[in-house]
């Protein structure tokens, strides 16, 4: 009697350990995002939930031009993200396709042997004339090309057509008006610019459009390393900074980030310097093209050739994606206009395809002052440099907001150079 | 009464204790099989992954290739400055915690306990211990904020706020969170001191009051020391949750401006998951579990000894 009521006890921990086992490898990455995709779908991960249902557009139209429809995942943080991608990709349960970022951080995955080759699918396009063979660089490693972009942002000030009315001024076209437009602002009881270090990363963008609007090619040496943060060209986009702040353009320093697109809709600050991926926010929240504009802000110097700074995601496939074959060929297609234009649409921003012309009026007018100027295109700083740098760089610079003093250029910078040294020896090292 | 006189033999005494302790090993091995699974979840869900993490402060790893390099890690953490802060920052909290939520706590609770009315008084004190760490990071995110309600409140009544901003200057920035966390954390020390005062026997209370002991007298010499179980409770709790603090630091400053008002636990987050040092992130966390450990226990031991 004994003996059986033990048994019957080890038969209940025998129960639960297996219960146990069988819950915990339900929750394992690969049961939902491997097996879940429908017959004929491939599985995408991201980590932005206003994207899911253009992906499935996206996948609509793929599918109709001989791709696979997506059956998209998303991870709303996007730190978090960026570990489930680290981790799911060196295994079987990754999706078959992941959502990145180009330039380094682009570099930094595919080093790792995670991502597929995508140097065909590029060619391809090139030759359809579906993407613009000198962006080349910013998609690849090594020569090869790992990632297609999803879009292609181009970073521009939007403008509250309002208070440009109330104020009475138009977008500038030189440097100095655009100065002599935030005098008038911040006269007339408005915050001229907004700026925060509050979400961490956007402490980078005024340092980014000043240095970027006063040397493009020091920038883009300096964002290879090929030039030091302790020149001359750097302190000086320093200095006009901390004139800025000192004149009180720009919103506090603790401002909330996600408080933009509202601030901006009821005219507390005038401008905002964001990339056009911002677009689509402002239209959901209602506002038109009589509420807002946009314009690529001018050169420092007039004689100087116009700069604008762009972004673009990514779109990659994993090596170890569940249905490889299927993933690829559906990049075929990805930049076909069928698919780039419904998904453009919905996402309210520019597509990677030239031919690719958006129906949104705000959008419509970044592309024709981009395709009259003909400005040279800029890596944003955020992909620009070894991620490890860039994560330090925006803290330094997050800490010089707080004190945008003349005197407290030169620490900053020595800190900017100092960890520039180190992140770039490891990176070359290939930690 | 005869069986009580019969004296027992050498033999039978050592036969009994032979059979007792045959009996007890019996009972332990019987008791192996429940203790088991406890045993199991334990190592699985603790001791695994801590020794996962002292290995992996061992090695450099970005979450994609790993290699060891032995105590590297710990070296650039002591030459780190913003570590050094971080270390400060955590020092501050934990002092803060120890004395604000707890102070404040008892101080509530007798004053509420005594008053009429109290109990509806200290409502006001206990609820926000119902709000998760994240909402009241939002909701003093909105008041301390340079357009927020404190600076608005500052120029109501015609005063000038601080240039500076609550949350961007160090020490400011970790003192007002500290603040901001007692609001929260003050409540459920007001309950378990409460839970301590009720349990005082009224006999006690009465004895002391004729024997002329009342006020401030009757607090310390008969009420004070009879709290001091709920005291080593509610002050080991605070320590073990100041040294764990993130979600309050990490939404309203992201431990910025910079890395100024970092604690070891967002340190840790940031390397691990903003840097993707894992190897870095990892020493951190071996770092903060060794504090914990070794404050708890030394509190512990030493409480408990006493008592």
């Amino acid at each position: 009697m004994n003996g059986m009521r033990i048994s019957l006890k080890w038969a209940g921990v025998t129960a639960a350990a297996v219960t146990l086992s069988l819950a915990l490898g339900a929750c394992t990455p690969g049961s939902s995002s491997t097996k879940d995709a429908g017959s004929g779908s491939i599985t995408l991960n991201g980590d932005r939930s206003d994207f899911v249902a253009a992906y499935k557009i996206a996948g609509d139209a793929l599918s109709k031009v001989g791709g696979s429809t997506i059956d998209p995942r998303n991870v709303p943080s996007t730190e978090n993200y960026q570990q489930v991608i680290r981790s799911s990709l060196q295994t079987n349960s990754t999706t078959d396709l992941v959502k990145w970022w180009n330039g380094y951080r682009l570099q930094d995955l595919a080093r790792s042997g995670g991502l597929e080759d995508l140097t065909t699918q590029w060619n391809d396009a090139v030759q359809k004339g579906w993407v613009s063979p000198e962006t080349k660089d910013s998609f690849s490693y090594d020569g090869k090309v790992y990632g297609l972009p999803l879009y292609k942002s181009y970073w521009v000030m939007f403008y509250n057509k309002k208070v440009f009315d109330k104020v009475g001024i138009k977008p500038p076209t030189t440097w100095a008006e655009f100065m002599s437009n935030n005098d008038k602002i911040k006269t007339a009881g408005v915050a001229p610019l907004f700026s925060t270090q509050e979400a961490g990363w956007t402490s980078f963008i005024w340092f980014e459009e000043i240095l970027s609007k006063l040397d493009p090619d020091f920038y883009a040496k300096l964002m290879k390393g090929d030039a030091k943060y302790t020149d001359p060209t750097a302190q000086k986009a320093m200095a006009i900074w901390s004139d800025m702040s000192a004149k009180g353009y720009f919103t506090p320093a603790d401002t909330a980030w996600d408080s933009e697109p509202s601030l901006f809709q009821k005219g507390t600050v005038a401008q905002v310097p964001m990339g056009t991926w911002r677009n689509g926010t402002f239209t959901s929240n209602g506002m038109t093209s009589q509420d807002y504009g946009a314009y690529v802000l001018p050169m420092v110097d007039p004689g100087a050739k116009q700069s604008v700074i762009v972004e673009s995601g990514v779109i990659s496939v994993a090596a170890k994606a569940p249905h490889k074959d299927q993933a690829l060929k559906t990049m075929d297609e990805w930049l076909n206009p069928d698919v780039q234009t419904p998904w453009v649409n919905k996402i309210k921003d520019t597509s990677a395809n030239p031919k690719v012309i958006t129906d949104d009026p705000t959008l419509k007018s970044v592309t024709d002052q981009v395709a009259n100027t003909k400005p040279t295109e800029l890596n944003r700083y955020w992909e620009a440099s070894p991620p490890a740098l860039i994560e330090g760089g925006v803290q330094i610079l997050a800490s010089f907001m707080v004190n945008p003093s003349q005197s407290n250029i030169a620490p900053t910078l020595d800190k900017l150079q100092s960890l520039a040294d180190s992140e770039w020896a490891k990176w070359k090292a290939g930690k | 009464m005869a069986l009580a006189t019969v004296p027992k033999s050498a033999a039978g005494d050592a036969t009994i204790s032979r059979r007792r302790a045959a009996n007890h090993s019996r009972a332990r091995a019987q008791a192996i099989p429940f203790l088991l699974p406890a045993l199991g979840l334990v190592a699985i869900m603790l001791l695994v992954p801590f020794a996962v993490t002292v290995y992996q402060s061992f090695t450099s790893d970005n979450g994609i290739t790993s290699s060891f390099i032995g105590l590297q890690n710990y070296g650039d953490l002591i030459n780190d400055p913003s570590f050094v802060r971080s270390l400060a920052n955590t020092f501050m909290w934990t002092i803060g915690t120890l004395i604000l939520p707890v102070g404040v706590g008892l101080l509530v609770a007798i004053l509420t306990n005594s008053i009429p009315g109290g109990r509806w008084l200290r409502f006001a004190f206990v609820l926000p211990y119902a709000i998760s760490g994240a909402s009241t990071a939002v909701i003093w995110g909105f008041i301390l904020r340079s357009d927020g309600a404190l600076n608005q409140a500052i120029r109501f009544f015609g005063l000038t706020p601080p240039s500076s901003g609550w949350l961007l200057e160090w020490p400011n920035n970790t003192l007002v969170m500290i603040v901001a966390n007692t609001w929260q954390a003050t409540g459920v020390c007001v309950i378990l001191f409460l839970v301590g005062l009720q349990a005082i026997p009224a006999e006690t209370l009465e004895a002391g009051s004729l024997d002329g002991a009342s006020g401030a007298r009757l607090f310390w010499h008969i009420v004070f020391p009879q709290l001091r179980p709920v005291m080593i409770v509610v002050i080991g709790m605070s320590i073990a949750n100041s040294l764990r603090v993130f979600d309050l630091i990490w939404l309203l400053t992201k431990g910025g401006p910079g890395s100024v008002s970092e604690t070891l636990a967002v340190t840790m987050y940031r390397q691990t998951f903003i840097l993707s040092d894992y190897g870095a992130g990892a020493a951190v966390a071996v770092v903060l579990a060794i504090i914990v450990v070794a404050s708890s226990w030394l509190y512990l031991q030493r409480q408990l000894k006493k008592g």
